[in-house]
Formats: structure tokens, sequence, C-alpha cells
């Protein structure tokens, strides 16, 4: 093993832990001392990455650079890091203060038994020389994209405290002719792969927290009906099919509830459907639309939309239904809000001189930050599983598509291509146990 | 091991600036967003022009979808995020009453239709309104509301594929089709 001999991968309490809170802010000038990492603007942290090319064993090393390609994309998506190519470690590195916030990445592939191989990954501190992430990885050739996003992941998780979002997957609606139909996609929308085949209307994908269901609203009989698809199973079956509307799913934190827009009692009302007893509990109350409802993480909070100021503007409840208020202060038209995984952002999309927008604000209503510019029309925002990231739809280049950027506007990534696509609905992270819930 | 050459780490310098000046240019652009009061809007400036005399309906379309159930019944329109009822939808509205009062057997499905501006969600409530707004007058004015069924398919069935006023105008309807 030529990797480099430097201790054994240890986990230090490394000041990388800032990371992840700095994409939101600034840091606290009382936090740990001696370590600045990269540079900061505006809320965004760029640390350096030197990735190295990766080393081969026994003539694999076609197979390392396809790996090495699929991690330096995640590094680079991952919004944390600004990657750059070096070649592989030829010998001991030595500490060097000017690099403390600096990484280094090395990898090796070797052939394994049966056809298999191993990736072994390494990172570096460069301001300390030492090893500070090292794991081994089997993998045949057709899951050599999942290893590598997980060891993306492994180390995103090892210097910031919060696992990366590259096992993560996505749902969105794409037209097909008259039609339009879920399909699901890598978290960078690589291996794009049509769900329904219901040649109807599919809308407004949310993804279950267990991670192989989702619902979805479909017409195929006729009304805007809410349909669970089991991917599992590889198909779905009516979960709401009241008279009128039943639209804008969004699942709970917990999976036990699914908010949603019904209209059996005579205009859009948001409601909450026990998952498992689908029996529906209404919350809010009034002549006008009540719609795309959004839990906060948790699960005690809903934010929403509602025109009863006479446009639609951005609403917080209770869960029980309690508490209604006003929360966008600034705008005429602001829609489709969703709560950030850890509950301190709220993006919606937001309707000013014609074009539409998205705006991160604080969860209270205050600070609403424009993030999209001067490109076409922005809408549907939801943010990724770790919030370093939000999707949105854009019709910027014509069509809409799918794009990713950071919190604050910067790294916009179009993530699909081709048919009208909208909609993108984020899959939670993958989970060791794998489980629904009971009802409750 | 025991190659003596160490790889050169080159500068990234050029990154970490190119990252400051996006976020600087985002954070900027942030601080331009204007303060708006909290009271309802009008509607935007196309659909304000002719908002005091009623305004002739937009031409009928001439899509499949117009003519797959044979109606002699027309199609009200509306302005943008609005489900109140024109002067001239009111018109035609009557008309259609009329048809209806003369066509006892007559059963018909109003669907509620958006421009393409707006959430998927947002629209398919706003659509439901149309609908309902349209099948609430024709019962006021006598007919059973057991003849007139209401669906929205919100902006997912433009009749109109324009991304202009004309286009919109035509698309934010309560659309007739006979049963």
């Amino acid at each position: 093993m030529d990797l480099n001999t430097s201790s054994s991968a240890r986990l230090r309490a490394i000041p990388w832990l800032l990371l992840a809170l700095a994409l939101f802010g600034p840091v606290s000038a009382a936090a740990q001392t001696d370590v600045r990492i990269g540079i900061q603007a505006s809320g965004t942290v760029k640390s350096p990455l030197y990735l190295a090319r990766f080393r081969a064993e026994g003539g694999a090393q076609g197979v390392a650079d396809e790996a090495r390609g699929v991690v330096r994309r995640d590094f680079e998506l991952s919004g944390v890091f600004a990657v750059a190519d070096v070649d592989p470690l030829r010998e001991k590195l030595t500490p060097d203060p000017t690099q403390t916030g600096s990484v280094r990445v090395e990898g090796l592939v070797a052939p394994a038994a049966a056809g298999m191989f191993r990736f072994t990954g390494e990172v570096f501190d460069l301001g300390t020389a030492e090893s500070v992430f090292r794991r081994s990885y089997p993998f045949g050739q057709s899951d050599l994209r999942v290893v590598m996003h997980r060891f993306n992941d492994d180390v995103l998780e090892a210097l910031t405290g919060e696992r990366g979002i590259a096992e993560t997957r996505i749902a969105f609606i794409r037209q097909d002719g008259r039609y339009k139909e879920v399909w699901v996609a890598d978290y960078d929308g690589q291996n794009a792969r049509q769900l329904t085949h219901d040649r109807s209307l599919a809308l407004s994908p949310a993804w279950a927290p267990w991670g192989t269901e989702i619902a979805f609203t479909t017409f195929k009989r006729g009304n805007p009906d809410l349909y669970l698809f089991d991917q599992k199973r590889g198909a779905s079956y009516p979960f709401s099919t009241r008279p009128g509307l039943n639209t804008a799913p969004c699942y709970s934190p917990d999976g036990k509830w699914i908010a949603c827009t019904l209209s059996r009692d005579g205009n859009a009302e948001i409601y909450i459907i026990s998952r498992d007893a689908q029996t529906a509990r209404r919350l809010t109350r009034n002549e006008r639309i009540d719609s795309s409802p959004s839990f906060s993480p948790t699960g005690r909070e809903i934010v929403f939309t509602s025109d009863r100021s006479g446009s639609p503007q951005v609403y917080v409840m209770d869960t029980e239904g309690s508490n209604q208020r006003l929360l966008t202060l600034e705008g005429k038209y602001n829609d489709s809000p969703q709560w950030s995984p850890k509950g301190d952002k709220i993006v919606y999309a937001s309707r000013h001189d014609a074009v539409f927008d998205v705006i991160v604000m604080d969860s209270n209503g205050q600070n609403p930050v424009q993030v999209t510019y001067d490109a076409g029309h922005n809408e549907n925002p939801r943010w990724s599983a770790d919030g370093r990231k939000i999707y949105f739809s854009s019709s910027r280049l014509g069509k809409r598509q799918i794009f990713m950027m950071n919190p604050d506007g910067s790294d916009v990534v179009q993530l699909t291509q081709g048919e009208d696509t909208f909609n993108p609905a984020v899959g939670p992270r993958p989970r060791k146990q794998s489980t629904q819930p009971t009802s409750g | 091991m025991g190659v003596p050459i160490m790889s050169r780490s080159p500068s990234i310098a050029t990154l970490a600036l190119a990252a400051l000046l996006a976020a600087t240019l985002a954070a900027v652009g942030c601080s331009s967003s204007k303060k708006v009061s909290t009271t309802p809007p009008p509607p935007p400036a196309p659909e304000q022009t002719t908002e005091s005399e009623a305004p002739p309906p937009p031409p009928p379309p001439s899509s499949d979808q117009a003519t797959e159930g044979k109606t002699s019944l027309s199609d009200a329109f509306f302005d943008f995020d609005d489900a109140s009822l024109r002067s001239d939808a009111k018109t035609t509205l009557e008309n259609n009453a009329r048809y209806l009062e003369n066509h006892g057997s007559a059963k018909a499905v109003v669907e509620g239709h958006c421009d393409e501006r707006g959430s998927v969600e947002y629209n398919l409530a706003l659509g439901e309104r149309r609908a309902k707004a349209a099948k609430e007058f024709l019962v006021s004015y006598g007919i059973a509301g057991v003849r007139l069924t209401t669906i929205s398919y919100g902006k997912e069935r433009p009749f109109d594929s324009g991304h202009d006023e004309s286009s919109w105008a035509k698309n934010r309807r309560a659309h007739f089709v006979s049963k």
C-alpha cells in the first residue's frame, strides 16, 4: 500500500465543523482560533481541495480514473471545496502552516477477488500534514458511482460534521408530448429514469422520509388525485381521491402525515392526512386559496401559501392549524415556500417585474434575499438534504430545466436537459434502517 | 515510495477570488429588494389597460381541445391571478345560461385554466376557483348544479403555448365541454 505512510486515519475534532455553520453566516469570532478555512464572503466558504490522480494496481488505471472523475464532480458540486488537480504524493507530507485549511485527497484502486475492486481514499490536512480520514470501499463496476458518492459524503461528514448529498436522489416532472410523468435521478441529475408511465398529468412529487415512496398528484382517473408511488413494488396506488383538488403533498418529518391541499369542502384548504389511516384533518378555513404546505424540520409548524390578503403570500401556522400569520413582508406575489432542513431558513419563489426569482429568508420572515437574477423564471425551490444547496427550475435557457445552486445563489449548475422539466423534489439521505412508520 | 519529486500544489488563489467575487455580487444584488406594502396589489399592467370597460373576449381557440366536446357553450376569460368574473365573462355566461335553459338535457364540464405564470399548485387552486365562479354564476341564473361539474387543470393544459399576454389571455379561462 503506497498511500502516504502517516498515522492511521484518526478523526480529530477538526475546526472544519465550522464550515457547515459558515455556509449560512459569518463564523463567530470566538470560534476555534488558529484556523482560517478558505475565503469567506457573503456566507460562502470554499476550502481548497487538492485532488490527486488516483493510483491503480493490476491494470485498474481506467477504473481509477473513472472513479476519480465521479468524486471530483461530487467535491465540486458540494459547494464546500475549490478543487485543484495534482499528481499523487511521492513522499511523506510535511506540515505547511500556510496551507492550513486546505486538504489533499489521495486514492488507490486495486483489483480484488471475483472481478471486484477496492478503492482506498485518504484525506490529509495540509496544515498539519496529518491524515484526517481514511477508508476502503469494495465495489464492482456497476456500483462505482454509488461508492464514490459515498466516499464524497463520508469525507464531507469527516471534515464538516455534515454528510454530503451525493447519495441522495431527486424526483421531478418531465413533459412527454401531452403527458407529464414523474422521473427520478441521482442528486446531480445523472441516471435519470422515468418512474410513472400513466400517460396522464403527474405533478408535484414529494419524497417520503424513508426514501422508497413518492407522493404525487395525478389526473389518471380524471380528477387531480394524490397517489403514492412505491419504488420497491414499482407501482403507485391511490392515497386521496376526494372530490376536487388533491394536490401539493408534503410528508411530515416523521412520515406519519402528508400535508396537502384538498378542496372537498368548497375551496382549496390545507389538510394533514394520516399516511396510514388516511383520515384528514383540516387546518385552514377561509374563502381564498391555501396551498403548498411544507413542514418545519421539527414537524411542529407548517409554512404555506395563501392569497387571503388578495395575492399569494407565505404564511406559517402550527401543525394544529392555530396561530396562522403572514411571514412575507416584501413582494406582491410569493409562493412555493419550503423550510430548510436545519429550520433556520425558508426558501420561496417571488414574482417581481414580471419574472419569478428564488428568495431565501430567515424562518421568521426577516432578511429576504433574492438569490437568482436576470435569468428567466426561477421557481419551485427545494433544499438539498443537507441545506447546502437549493434545487430549482429555471426557464433561463428556454424550456424549464432543473438547476442547483448554493443558498447564496452562487455555483448555479444545470442538472437536466431536454423536454420541459420542473417540480424538483429532494429525497432523504439513505438510512441504515429503511423502515416505514407505523400508525400513530 | 522513494521517488524524490513531490508534486507541486498549484495556487488556488484564483478559484478563491472567483468565489469571493460571485458571493459579493450576490450580496450586492440582494440589497436592492424593495419595500412593498402588504395590501392587495392591483393586477399587473397588461391586464389593467382594459379594466374599466368590458374587453372583447379573445378569439375562440382552434385547438383540438376546444372542439373535443361539441358545444355551443362559450368560454369565460379572466384577469391574471383573479377568479372574479369580468363583465365580458358575465355576458358570455348569460349566453351559456340561455343555451342551457333551451337545452334542458345538456350537461357540461367546466374546466378551470390558468396562464403559465406561477406554481403548479397555486394555479390548480386558481383554476378551480375560476371553474367554480363560472358554475356558480350559471347556478345563480337558475341552471341546476347537477348539470355542471368542475375540474381544474391549472396551467397544465394551455390552449395557446405562447409566452406573451395575448397567449396568456386565452389561457385564463373557464372552458366548457359538453358531456
